[in-house]
């Protein structure tokens, strides 16, 4: 696993793509964080939920990162025609999904390295940088690692690298909708269940309640509790069930 | 089971399709085993299966004495160059190579050695550091014969190696098959649908046609199998061809034409001993014999026999 895990990191890396990706991150939270702190129209917002604004920002770009990474790591290998040599060799097929796995999870990690010091700049002097960066850790990690497991889940039984893509954008873009529905529909019992159920808008509503509200870590942990699922159950599936199937061929083949 | 590879009853199926069936052969230690078959004929998927790529739906084998219940155990002791394989084309053949001898285990300075050492092996030496995508077709074929060698394989699987190189390039990489079974001792398994190179480098053949074995043994057993009837051709002087012609019809199991070229006849015999009378015959008659040439003991015409048939 390890020396699966250590070649992904140099193909993403020094193979360019991951700074490419790390590059166009920065600027996108080099943009934010500009308009958060300078912008008229959006001048109006509190100091807090400036930095629940990027840290938001950063939590979703973060694990799309990941999930993009994930869902080319055994559909692209097939495309490319070097998922057979892998196979070939006597590393189990749990340390192949494994060790991609962890490749991916890198971006996620780079993606919040650069974003500490804009949450830095930004929530300097009202005492919760520390609290927001840990938040954001952690949530952004079981969201990266739930959206991850689930690229590499449908890169093992997509047909193609383009079906695999297309496929973990159109369930992630299904993910975040909630966030988009008007406030009165995510109110009452239904729109809360909604919210809770939803890895996503569960993980963010919690950020939201320790840096916005000032909440301790505990009062709302409960809103961890899909996040948390999703990341285990998602992860193992990944490792344990997306090992057993990843195969020469992917679709019905497989 | 004592062989290099054994199978025995293997099968399999992709739904109804049956793309191997009853797959039963042996292939000993060191020699060079020719797998034949037309396209479809089921000698990727066979190999998929021999090197655990596949499962095999029916039947039982071994491979460099582990069996197919222990698949992780005849990964580590084979070496395959599968049929277009593909490679990342922003590493450099050295970086591919140790990586892979890292997942056989070895540790970064005996992978590096390993690396650079089957990359001079392989001809590769000069373009150790170049991406992979700088390298020719043949370079990169002659990069995952090195790349199936990482390991010290006792068996080898090379699907069809030379497919799509020039003829420079064929006989490089057949050179080094017979390299790798005359130097390494290992075994080798070729399949390829170029006839010539079986004749030239296999020491036995097996052929498939449509997921069955038809024929196994060595080139000339198979050969001689398929053979009956045979032809032949005569070729004499122009002006003697005619005389020919009358010495070869009192040729009993000869039968003579003209084939449209001077002095040139094709006979068609009833078996291998005719074509002596033939000759014979024409020499006989006083007629000077320019050549004679036995069709129908080739592996080609094997080949056709078994697979056409079938």
């Amino acid at each position: 696993m390890r020396v699966v895990a250590a070649q992904e990191l140099r193909d993403l890396w020094l193979g360019g793509r991951g700074l490419v990706l790390g590059f166009a991150f920065s600027l996108l939270m080099s943009v934010i964080a500009y308009l958060v702190a300078t912008n008229r129209a959006l001048n109006f917002l509190e100091h807090r939920e400036t930095v629940n604004l990027t840290l938001q920002v950063a939590i979703a770009v973060g694990a799309l990162l990941a999930l993009l990474a994930a869902a080319d790591t055994i559909s692209g290998e097939r495309e490319r025609g070097t998922l057979e040599s892998l196979l070939l060799t006597p590393v189990s097929r749990f340390e192949i999904t494994a060790g991609k796995l962890l490749g991916a999870l890198s971006l996620w990690l780079a993606a919040f390295a650069i974003t500490i010091p804009y949450v830095w700049f930004l929530g300097r002097g009202v005492g919760l940088v520390g609290d927001a960066l840990a938040t954001g850790a952690l949530v952004g990690t079981l969201l990266a690692v739930f959206l991850a497991s689930f690229g590499v889940l449908i890169s093992v039984v997509a047909a193609s690298n383009r079906v695999s893509l297309s496929l973990s954008l159109l369930v992630l873009l299904a993910l975040f909708v909630p966030t988009q529905l008007p406030s009165s529909a995510q109110r009452g019992w239904a729109g809360d269940l909604l919210l809770r159920l939803n890895p996503i808008t569960a993980g963010e509503h919690y950020v939201g309640r320790i840096v916005t509200d000032g909440h301790p870590w505990s009062k709302d942990i409960s809103w961890l509790l899909s996040p948390a699922i999703a990341a285990v159950v998602f992860a193992g599936a990944a490792l344990f069930v997306g090992a057993r199937y990843t195969r020469l061929g992917g679709g019905a083949a497989a | 089971m004592s062989a290099a590879i054994e199978a025995r009853g293997v099968e399999r199926r992709y739904g109804s399709l049956v793309a191997v069936e009853d797959l039963s052969f042996s292939a000993a230690n060191g020699e060079i085993l020719g797998v034949l078959g037309p396209n479809g004929a089921g000698k990727t998927t066979a190999i998929r299966v021999l090197t655990t790529i596949l499962e095999p739906t029916r039947g039982e084998f071994q491979v460099a004495g582990a069996p197919h219940t222990r698949p992780a155990e005849i990964r580590a002791r084979i070496g395959v160059l599968p049929e277009s394989a593909g490679y990342p084309e922003q590493q450099t053949g050295e970086e591919y190579l140790r990586y892979h001898a890292r997942l056989y285990g070895q540790s970064r300075a005996g992978a590096g050695e390993v690396a650079r050492s089957l990359l001079e092996e392989v001809g590769l030496g000069g373009r150790r550091g170049s991406l992979i995508s700088t390298y020719s077709r043949g370079m990169r074929q002659r990069l995952g014969i090195a790349r199936a060698l990482v390991n010290q394989p006792r068996v080898v699987f090379l699907d069809e190696p030379t497919l799509g190189l020039d003829p420079a390039g064929q006989r490089q990489v057949l050179g080094m098959v017979r390299r790798i079974a005359g130097e390494r001792g290992a075994t080798v398994l070729l399949s390829t649908h170029l006839l010539a190179e079986v004749e030239e480098t296999c020491s036995r053949v097996l052929i498939l046609n449509r997921g069955w074995v038809v024929a196994e043994g060595t080139v000339g057993e198979v050969a001689r199998r398929a053979a009956a009837p045979r032809s032949g051709r005569i070729r004499v002087p122009p002006e003697g061809a005619e005389a020919a012609l009358v010495a070869l019809a009192s040729v009993d199991g000869v039968e003579a034409a003209v084939d449209g070229r001077p002095g040139s006849l094709t006979v068609t015999l009833t078996d291998t001993e005719s074509m002596n009378a033939a000759v014979r015959a024409v020499a006989d008659a006083g007629i000077t014999l320019l050549s004679s040439e036995l069709e129908g003991a080739r592996l080609s015409d094997a080949f056709l026999a078994m697979t056409e048939a079938g």
